[in-house]
């Protein structure tokens, strides 16, 4: 049936009538400043997360209360428990992807009201994605009379659709649709249907150019060093005409492919941009946030610093030609994809304007350039770095250190960062930790021998530091507001790669575990049953908590005032309530312990006129308030907390703002555990309540 | 039963239904009387569910169980968090009707409830004689605790 049904295009429009009758008398009824609206998925193209509405403020944020929500459980065949996506409002009209399908719905943001769906069946091209589920969220464009929505599905096609009806526009590429698989220079394999490329992020549009990137699966054990590659494309917004590549592999002949000896840039893969691209449409320029090359954490099939991986690039925005970039890692080791948008600011240093662009970091750093030229505002010299010893590796001595700011969260695990509540703990923790090497930023993996070091221990990889919600700026105060993660350690261990598993020598493992190879969602998915256990010799399985605390000394998760002018830390906060597994903890009873923020990775800012405003990423029950996680307000001058508002389940997408018949709303994405997708839009009560 | 006492036990069950369930399950957890704490997995069950882990989830979830961009971690303060009073009912259903994410189902009961029995194993609860069971009604009577309960005096 699934089958059948995916063979033909289903799109699902569910016009309600009254509600698009009404929609020019709502949409004249405003002059919609732009201020009011949030027209991309980071309010603009410079990735500020950043409106200057003052409703909702210190003096009410905590009588906040639901003004309409909806759960994105039927726009799919299954619900999602991993709500990512940030709505757009533009022109009275609120959208967003949601559901296990991405479908787009258009809703009205004052009600809720459900006012056009549409969703694209893939059938086994769907299944088969390496990112799936509802995504980020979409891109609108408008030249004043057409109004167009652009997505792309888990499949790897570009949607264009028409904003007031949720139709396909017929005459952009294929009816409506541009296959992302096609046109690509290389040809993806095995098949257009299996073959890996994706993205989950939301498109940008500028000056009429689409601009989209791609992404993979995990990449720790991949089955083979050659993997299809992940270039940068822009599309003509009305025709869908391709309009330039960027190589983030070099060609043969191109800068940069010399950083790839023994020819390894023809078939070493990876190297998308998987995260949100930023755009100053002013300057002409696109700011590119390239990942990782394959694999992940074993380079010796790719010696050499590998460009553009883990590169923050720039190009023309008209012809894609490359204007500068930045490699932030060489020959990268650890996954630190750069994760998260660039953000764009016009700051003053030492009395000079400059326009500068500022790239978060899993590793911590706030990496500084100016916009136009790539030069760093504060020094970033190349450091001495651990060279390892793994066979067949090749490893740069140097890596780029930010001299300012500071790392704004721990990149690194010493005996210093353990946890150091009792005694009887901080014994416990060093005992987990002299089974793995230590080490600063950029300290490399190691091969895991049953007797240790098991691996690296390290903080960043997949889910320290800041991954993709990435920062807010506030161009009044000239500050980067960022989250991160600060106790999300990981362990780095490489194991031989069996013939059998995978072409690469080394690939992520622990010694004493049966290796295999690692499948993605929608690998054998016809297979019935898996094959029977197989002997082993023990678990290699160490748990990095101790009764459930992390195993590094808080604060687990923080949020940081950054200010640009000067490159100095303003405020830095513990975000979140202390964990129930902290707060009652038989092992810390009598002990006066201060907020220690949470540990998780996904939590998005939102700055406005007075306030930072961020939701917590874990469940906790409290006296003041039942199974749930808060949505928090901060001063945003200060840090200091002035209110908060009950969310069901934690944050999952990055919250939002606008105005809509004079009243602001907040709209936040919430799921994880037993909770599945919902979007909740909070605003304040009318007068009189 | 005569009609008084059906009239009460209506209205109790009319309670019950009216409580929400959360709500019910942390106020009344004298009714539960088994948690994760109290051995409900065996060492055999956790060994057969290490490499359907490593098979199906651990490309998402990670080798050690971390998590990764695209899936959360299942071990750790945020998965403890997530939940933590509860029961192994809702985690299991969550798992039965979820995963594994390109085909959700296609995975046993027996193969769910192995995963669940490794899950469990590195996140070092204890290891008991009785193998968790399969069916999410039973599943459903042990709790979820994050932490260790106070010794029972």
């Amino acid at each position: 049936m699934r089958e059948k049904k995916s063979k033909g295009l289903h799109a699902l429009l569910f016009l309600f009538y009254a509600g698009l009758l009404c929609w020019p008398a709502a949409a004249s009824a405003q002059s919609h400043p732009k201020d009011a609206e949030w027209p991309t998925y980071a309010a603009d193209l410079a990735g500020t997360r950043y409106r200057p509405l003052d409703q909702i403020n210190a003096s009410n944020f905590s009588d906040l209360e639901i003004a309409w929500r909806i759960k994105t459980d039927n726009f799919g065949d299954r619900p999602e428990y991993k709500l990512e996506g940030t709505p757009l409002m533009v022109n009275g009209v609120l959208y967003a992807t949601a559901g296990s399908r991405r479908a787009v719905i258009a809703l009205d943001p004052a009600t809720g009201e459900l006012l056009w769906i549409h969703g694209e069946h893939e059938g086994k091209r769907g299944g088969a994605a390496p990112r799936q589920l509802s995504g980020r969220g979409l891109a609108y464009w408008s030249d004043g009379k057409e109004e167009r929505i652009l997505y792309v599905t888990p499949g790897f096609r570009l949607i264009c659709l028409d904003a007031k009806t949720g139709a396909r526009i017929p005459s952009f590429g294929n009816n409506g649709e541009v296959d992302l698989k096609l046109n690509d220079d290389q040809d993806i394999f095995p098949d257009l249907v299996t073959g890996e490329i994706g993205i989950q992020s939301a498109p940008v549009v500028a000056k009429d150019t689409v601009i989209i990137g791609a992404a993979f699966r995990e990449g720790m054990t991949p089955k083979s060093m050659r993997n299809n590659k992940g270039y940068v494309r822009g599309f003509d917004v009305r025709t869908g005409r391709r309009l330039w590549i960027f190589h983030t592999i070099p060609k043969k002949g191109e800068f940069g492919y010399d950083t790839w000896e023994k020819g390894s840039a023809e078939y070493t893969g990876n190297t998308g941009v998987w995260t949100q691209i930023t755009v100053d449409e002013q300057l002409g320029l696109v700011y590119l946030p390239v990942e990782s090359p394959t694999s992940d954490f074993y380079g010796g099939h790719r010696p050499g610093n590998n460009l553009f991986g883990e590169t923050l690039v720039c190009v023309d925005l008209k012809t894609g030609e490359r204007k500068w970039h930045f490699q932030l890692v060489h020959h990268p080791l650890w996954d630190m994809d750069i994760s998260s948008a660039p953000i764009l600011a016009d700051i003053t240093v030492d009395g000079k304007p400059v326009k500068a662009v500022a790239q978060p970091s899993k590793q911590g750093f706030l990496y500084v350039f100016d916009r136009l030229t790539g030069k760093p505002i504060w020094p970033i010299p190349e450091r001495p770095v651990e060279v390892g010893n793994v066979a067949g590796e090749w490893y740069s001595p140097t890596q780029p250190i930010p001299t300012k700011p500071l790392a704004y969260s721990r990149n690194g695990v010493s005996i210093d960062d353990l946890i150091d509540f009792t005694p009887a703990l901080r014994d416990r923790a060093k005992e987990i930790a002299s089974k793995y090497h230590l080490g600063p930023v950029y300290t490399p993996p190691t091969v895991s021998k049953p007797d240790g070091p098991l691996g690296t221990l390290t903080m960043g990889t997949a889910s320290g530091g800041t991954n993709w919600p990435g920062g807010s700026y506030d161009p009044e105060t000239h500050n980067v507001y960022v989250y991160a993660c600060n106790s999300c350690i990981e362990p780095i261990g490489l194991v031989p790669a069996p013939k059998e598993i995978s072409d690469l020598n080394y690939i992520a493992g622990t010694a004493g575990k049966e290796v295999e190879i690692l499948k993605g969602p929608g690998e054998n998915a016809g297979a019935d049953s898996p094959k029977p256990p197989k002997n082993r010799q023990g678990s290699g399985y160490v748990s990095l908590n101790i009764d459930g605390l992390p195993l590094v000394k808080p604060p687990y998760g923080t949020i940081t005032a950054i200010n640009l002018d000067k490159g100095e830390f303003v405020w830095q906060i513990a975000h979140g309530e202390t964990p129930d597994v902290v707060r009652n903890n038989e092992a810390l009873k009598g002990l006066n312990i201060p907020p220690t923020g949470q540990e998780t990775y996904n939590i998005g800012t939102l700055v406005t006129k007075t306030l930072v405003i961020a939701g917590e990423g874990h469940v906790t029950t409290t006296a003041d308030h039942p199974r749930g996680a808060m949505l928090r307000a901060y001063d945003k001058m200060t840090g200091k907390e002035v209110g908060a508002v009950y969310m069901p389940a934690p944050q999952t997408g990055s919250p939002m703002t606008y105005l809509v018949n004079g009243k602001q709303y907040i709209v936040v994405a919430v799921s994880g555990g037993p909770y599945s997708g919902e979007y909740i839009a909070y605003t304040l009560p009318s007068a009189g309540e | 039963m005569n009609v008084k006492m059906r009239n009460a036990a209506a209205i109790l069950v009319l309670a019950a239904m009216a409580c929400p369930l959360g709500l019910l399950r942390a106020q009344a957890p004298a009714v539960e009387s088994r948690s994760v704490w109290d051995g409900v997995y065996t060492e055999d069950q956790a060994k057969r569910g290490e490499p359907i882990y490593r098979k199906e989830c651990a490309a998402c979830h990670g080798d050690m169980l971390t998590g990764g961009e695209s899936a959360p971690p299942l071990t750790g303060g945020a998965f403890l968090a997530n939940w933590n009073g509860l029961t192994m009912g809702d985690l299991f259903d969550r798992i039965r009707k979820t995963m594994p994410q390109s085909v959700p189902g296609r995975l046993t009961r027996q193969q769910d409830a192995d995963i669940l029995a490794f899950v469990l194993r590195v996140n070092k609860f204890p290891v008991g004689k009785t193998e968790l069971y399969r069916q999410s009604e039973m599943l459903r009577e042990i709790r979820f605790e994050a932490t260790k309960p106070a010794p029972k005096k």
